[in-house]
């Protein structure tokens, strides 16, 4: 399929708003501003999916990052309260700065050795994965009879593992209702040091 | 009338039998989330039973299909049961039961009572069984996140202590980051091929014409299972976590969790890249020597037993990579470092389960595991001793307990290519094997020679699920040393796609 003059300008207005947001969460110290920055840049990427004829991806990257992520990031700014001004001179890791660049420096390069590896033959002979696999159904309609197909078994496990995932995070934030103190002749026995508790303890 | 038809859409063959021992999971999961919601109190102590029975129900369908001994595939072939599947989704259920067995005392008992224990640690066996299946990218990935995910939970299970949290914290933290790697080496591996499943990018990274891409998605995959088998320099969480977190939960990380690490990266590496042994061979010669030896060295100081099982284990993992890293010699390399992989991850279940199930049964009178603490064990509770000290030496690989067996194993696997990196990692698994064995003995002499550390020499009360643990793990070390032909009878006839043909 030619690039067309349409897709150039799409793509060159969705450049700008993504890298610019992507700035502004880095550079706006109010983190209500910063997340919204990142709203910018989560709905650009799926513009340019859009742009590359992926209307699923796009779809799935406005629900689930525009809408669900951001707006949890929001609900935990809110409730940690907005007006807490943050001391970004103070490191709360030592050496936190240092490591920040060289991840994203590794980051960084990782991304353009993929690109400046792959040229012009990145995808071997293959068809680009992000285009539709026979062109006259939808996208959507593809994903849709390959998830309850060829998928059908990772899409019963995902039900699964999305189960289990939501039990144990409520496990995690339930307090037990009897909060028993332990036994006091283990503590005598065996002092609990603070960094390093024994296992047992707990019993008799 | 069938939904999916109406709209025309082919319903995949389904092979119910294959898929059966992951539906009687399910159908415990299930069970278990119900009689915790409506049990009440009963249920505290029906729970433990249930999923032991739920476990060894889901081993039935496993012996059937390998007494079929048909190799099953589904899905385009993204799910196989073959031999090599049914034996770890067998050691997996059986591991798993004999954690039951190790929990049933510690949590009804403790005041860290809660049902969703039993419904985590099957939901993780789950994800396990799932994973000695997976021949694709997506069911390998779900299946690691499903036996990671619940993991992370059981090892903050007393929420109440500091040690704990931060032994979850830790493994979550880490566990995500080692995701995100693995997930980074998928992708690339799925732009380049435009496939999930291990065979086809097998095929399609063959010759291909992009080696630095292709070795940076192989580097980034075998990375990602580095940490979660606890190879060095990945291992930075796995004392900490282990000396944390509950006990059985220890024992369960330290032998399902990082057996299913090892089966993935068996299964991806062997199957998705046995053309391209020069990306991962030295990769994995370097970690398997590095793991080896800073795991035994640093093992060699600790005073916490549970700590330098936890360095001990890193050091196994060194062993269990060894084989791997001489596997795309050939076809019969493979092999051999299948059958050596295979039979040690059963062994090593066995003799590490045992020696948890120790300490948490000397831990019920003493309240801690510092090695100190083990002082006069055969004076008072001489059939403990004399469990751990089988479990030690064999951990140590001394003949005729199942160790050796495992380690003679390895040593083929690594001999048989006749490769000199084949011969120096040799050498360096008998070197690390030797610097094991003096902090194995060196917890034996504490416990036959010292005196008791405080006199107290009232014997240990061991409850019976405890001693039935004891008893399974036991047998097994014992029957596997003296009579190896039984396990080498099922781990040398694994059928495994795409090797050796």
């Amino acid at each position: 399929m030619e690039t067309t003059a349409v897709e150039y300008v799409v793509f060159a207005l969705c450049a700008v708003i993504v890298l610019a947001g992507a700035f502004g969460v880095i550079w706006f110290r109010n983190p209500v501003q910063a997340a919204l920055s990142l709203v910018a840049t989560l709905f650009g990427v799926a513009v340019l999916f859009l742009n590359m004829n992926a209307q699923f991806l796009a779809a799935v990257q406005v629900i689930v990052y525009t809408g669900a992520i951001v707006v949890l990031i929001l609900f935990v700014i809110m409730l940690l309260g907005v007006d807490v001004e943050e001391d970004l001179e103070e490191e709360p890791l030592v050496g936190q700065r240092v490591i920040a660049l060289v991840i994203a420096a590794g980051v960084a390069g990782l991304v353009v050795a993929g690109v400046t590896l792959g040229g012009a033959d990145l995808v071997s002979g293959a068809r680009s994965v992000t285009g539709s696999i026979v062109d006259d159904v939808s996208n959507i309609e593809q994903i849709g009879r390959l998830l309850f197909t060829e998928y059908v078994f990772a899409l019963e496990i995902t039900a699964v593992l999305l189960t289990i995932a939501v039990i144990a995070a409520v496990v995690m934030s339930r307090r037990p209702s009897e909060v028993e103190p332990l036994p006091a002749e283990n503590a005598s026995m065996e002092p609990p040091e603070p960094m390093e508790p024994e296992a047992e303890e707990v019993f008799d | 009338m069938n939904i999916l038809a109406a709209v025309g859409v082919d319903n995949p063959p389904l092979d119910w039998h294959a898929l059966a021992p992951e539906l009687v999971l399910v159908g415990l999961l299930a069970v278990l989330l119900l009689v915790d919601a409506f049990g009440g109190e009963r249920s505290r102590w029906a729970m433990p039973s249930l999923t032991g029975i739920g476990l060894l129900a889901a081993l039935i369908p496993v012996a059937t299909l390998a007494y079929d001994g048909v190799v099953r595939s589904m899905f385009d072939g993204a799910y196989v049961v073959d031999n090599y599947a049914l034996l770890f989704k067998a050691l997996f259920l059986i591991a798993g039961y004999v954690v039951v067995l190790l929990s049933t005392n510690y949590i009804a008992e403790g005041d860290y009572w809660e049902g969703e224990y039993y419904q985590l640690l099957v939901a993780s066996l789950l994800g396990m069984t799932v994973m000695a299946s997976a021949r694709d990218l997506i069911s390998v990935f779900l299946a690691l996140e499903l036996l990671s995910i619940p993991a992370y939970m059981l090892a903050a299970w007393r929420k109440r202590d500091l040690g704990s949290e931060e032994a979850g914290m830790k493994y979550y933290l880490m566990g995500v980051f080692a995701s995100a790697i693995l997930l980074y080496g998928m992708s690339l591996l799925y732009g380049m091929t435009g496939s999930t499943l291990l065979v086809d990018i097998a095929g399609a990274i063959e010759g291909t014409e992009v080696p630095a891409l292709v070795a940076l998605a192989v580097v980034l995959v075998v990375v990602g299972f580095a940490f979660k088998v606890s190879a060095v320099p990945f291992h930075t969480w796995a004392p900490d976590t282990y000396q944390g977190a509950p006990t059985p939960v220890t024992a369960f990380l330290a032998v399902g969790s990082k057996a299913a690490g090892f089966v993935a990266l068996m299964t991806v590496v062997l199957i998705a890249f046995p053309t391209q042994p020069r990306i991962f061979e030295p990769l994995i010669w370097a970690l398997a020597a590095v793991t080896m030896i800073v795991g035994n060295l640093i093992a060699l100081r600790q005073t916490n037993l549970v700590r330098m099982l936890a360095y001990s284990g890193v050091a196994q993992a060194g062993y269990i990579l060894a084989p791997l890293a001489v596997a795309g010699v050939s076809g019969a390399s493979a092999a051999m470092a299948v059958e050596a992989v295979s039979t040690y991850l059963v062994i090593y279940a066995a003799m590490n389960l045992g020696a948890f199930a120790v300490v948490i049964a000397v831990a019920r009178k003493t309240g801690s595991a510092e090695i100190d603490s083990y002082g006069g064990l055969f004076s008072y509770s001489p059939v403990l001793a004399v469990c751990m000290s089988v479990f030690l030496f064999s951990l140590a690989g001394i003949p005729p307990l199942a160790g050796w067996y495992g380690k003679l194993t390895i040593f083929l696997a690594l001999i048989e290519p006749g490769t000199l990196a084949g011969y120096i990692l040799a050498v360096i698994v008998g070197l690390a094997s030797v610097i094991a064995l003096f902090y194995y003995a060196r917890v034996a002499k504490v416990m036959f020679v010292d005196p008791a550390p405080d006199g107290d020499t009232t014997p240990i009360r061991v409850p019976m699920s405890l001693a039935a643990a004891l008893t399974i793990t036991v047998a097994v070390t014992l029957v596997v040393g003296v009579l190896p032909q039984v396990l080498a009878r099922v781990t040398g006839a694994e059928t495994f796609l795409s090797i050796g043909g």
